[in-house]
């Protein structure tokens, strides 16, 4: 069993590396008067909503679902797996594999007492629990060395704590889940941050030191936890753009676009009129609608649609209880909304940045039944709150500024679209 | 770096034992903070009490008493959603069996139950949760279901 004390060697160099060559991001760099010109690596990772990944021959996505092929590798070795259909959610960070579906020899990171480490990430509605490994991963041309992982559901692993279920059901398996594995590519560096390395009550409880005995809480160091891999690329590291075509209004059987990784590192991931709005603490910004704030709004790839107040307030229709369509949003006809997003600034100008947002919400259960898998103008209620979800990624290329990475932007985390 | 995982002993108990549940008593409020390294602080509102139970961590659940001694409300904001079998008891089996009812989409986007008389709601992500659940029938007279958030 690999202990972890050398996976956090290898993570520490990884970050040590980063730092060396993180200002030579750009196309070319120049020493001593000569300039060294630097190819660029392929920065563009396919992406797709389809039906999803396939169990007992029936595929088992749902719609608005976004996918990606993940290469992992033993670290530092050619011995490497591709999976494909690991939704792509940037809600969440770092890649959380189903073990089902990983082939590659993968040592479980245990700590210095060998109990192995449990992890735990909560999602909404559900969460995901299981061991921790270490691998290389590679998206397009971009290689994350010795970065920690989840591996969820092994075979023979402790029970999941109540402290992680909270009451929710799992997304344990491809079926549940819904893909092979989640990765996630939202705005922060870990799952956890320091508060996950802290030793007192500031600590939330996401690691586990696991013992025959049971698992109990455990401080997990930073460069330990599972890893957006993005910002441990050597270059492009500063955030990503993920680039979908527009949808029409009844939807699409499947949808092909890009993940394109770096923000103004080469010549096809710039700015140009996108505007950046930076997060408080939580990572939200604030969405106003019909004249009200709403304070803890958030934009997340993982989330199917624009989930957003109630009935009451949008007067939308709700979908009927039970139905194909419940817990969504059933107009007759479709609905118009102009939404403004503001945050401040990431440049550290004192003005805030506001954008219109219009959108649409259609009859979700005439989308949900017209067999499609990429669906534009469907929403549900979420009272008090308004979620961005992946319809709001269609017909734009929108930016995601990783936490205390620079970028002609500013300093993330923030979204620019 | 000699040790990299550091166990702790006094964090253990990071779940709610013994919190007060929903449509339970209130007397449980005040048991087991100490386990969770919590603090409490009750604000009376008249028709009802607030109990605030806070945590370094951001973890802040408020439980909304009656005056007959009711929990007829709790909510929770914090970095991860506290264990809802202990906050909402029973009503969390209806709470989920709900949320099922939802399609295939529903472990991935908020979590919203109106029921005749429960009422449940989580949302938010990955380090920022945010919910609350009542009890139509439990809400005490003249006291808006807003009041729960």
């Amino acid at each position: 069993m690999r202990r972890v004390r050398s996976g956090v060697l290898a993570a520490g160099v990884a970050v040590l590396v980063m730092g060396l060559t993180a200002c030579s991001t750009g196309s070319s760099s120049s020493s001593g008067g000569t300039t060294t010109t630097v190819t660029p690596i392929n920065n563009v990772q396919p992406v797709t909503i389809d039906p999803g990944p396939t169990v007992n021959g029936q595929p088992v996505g749902a719609f608005n679902t976004l996918y990606t092929t993940v290469t992992i590798c033993v670290p530092g070795t050619s011995t490497c797996q591709n999976i494909d259909h690991v939704q792509v959610d940037t809600g969440s960070s770092g890649l959380r594999l189903i073990a089902s579906q990983v082939t590659l020899a993968l040592p479980y990171t245990t700590d210095a007492n060998n109990n192995l480490i449990g992890n735990c990430i909560q999602y909404v509605a559900s969460y995901q629990w299981g061991a921790m490994a270490t691998v290389d991963i590679k998206m397009a041309g971009e290689v994350a060395s010795s970065v920690p992982i989840q591996i969820v559901a092994p075979p023979n692993f402790p029970a999941v704590p109540a402290s992680c279920s909270a009451g929710f059901p799992g997304v344990q398996d491809v079926s549940d889940l819904g893909a092979n594995g989640i990765l996630g590519v939202g705005n922060y560096r870990q799952d956890c941050g320091s508060g996950c390395a802290s030793v007192s009550a500031n600590n939330p409880g996401l690691y586990f030191s696991c013992p025959s005995s049971g698992c109990t809480v455990a401080a997990v160091a930073v460069a330990a936890q599972v890893q957006n891999p993005v910002w441990l690329f050597p270059q492009d590291n500063n955030g990503l753009a993920i680039v979908l075509p527009q949808v029409g209004a009844a939807g699409a059987p499947t949808l092909a676009g890009s993940m394109i990784f770096g923000i103004g590192t080469q010549s096809n991931n710039g700015l140009g009129a996108a505007q950046a709005q930076a997060l408080n603490s939580g990572g939200f910004f604030t969405t106003t609608l019909n004249g009200v704030a709403y304070p803890e709004s958030y934009i997340d790839s993982g989330t199917p649609g624009y989930f957003f107040l109630d009935s009451a307030t949008t007067q939308l229709p709700d979908c009927s209880f039970g139905g194909n369509a419940a817990g969504l949003y059933c107009p007759n006809t479709p609905v118009t909304f102009t939404a403004i997003n503001t945050g401040p600034n990431p440049n550290g100008s004192v003005l805030p940045v506001s954008t219109n947002e219009p959108f649409s919400i259609a009859n979700g259960l005439t989308l949900v039944d017209s067999g499609n898998f990429a669906l534009n103008n469907i929403g549900g209620p979420n009272p008090g709150f308004v979620a961005w979800g992946l319809s709001f990624f269609f017909g734009r290329t929108v930016f995601i500024g990783i936490e205390g990475q620079n970028s002609a932007a500013g300093v993330g985390p923030y979204w620019a679209y | 770096m000699k040790k990299v995982f550091v166990l702790l002993a006094a964090l253990a108990a990071v779940a709610l034992p013994g919190w007060a549940v929903l449509g339970g008593s209130a007397e449980s409020v005040v048991t087991d903070q100490v386990k969770f390294q919590a603090r409490r602080a009750v604000v009376e509102r008249g028709a009802y009490a607030v109990h605030e139970i806070s945590r370094d961590d951001g973890t802040l659940i408020r439980e909304y008493v009656s005056a007959a001694g009711k929990v007829f409300g709790v909510s929770w904001t914090g970095p991860t959603i506290p264990d809802l079998t202990q906050l909402l008891g029973s009503y969390n089996t209806e709470f989920q069996s709900s949320l099922r009812a939802q399609g295939k989409t529903f472990r991935r986007r908020p979590a919203v139950v109106h029921n005749a008389d429960l009422v449940a709601e989580n949302g938010g992500h990955a380090r920022a949760f945010h919910g609350r659940a009542y009890l139509n029938s439990l809400l005490p007279s003249g006291v808006p279901q807003e009041t729960v958030q």
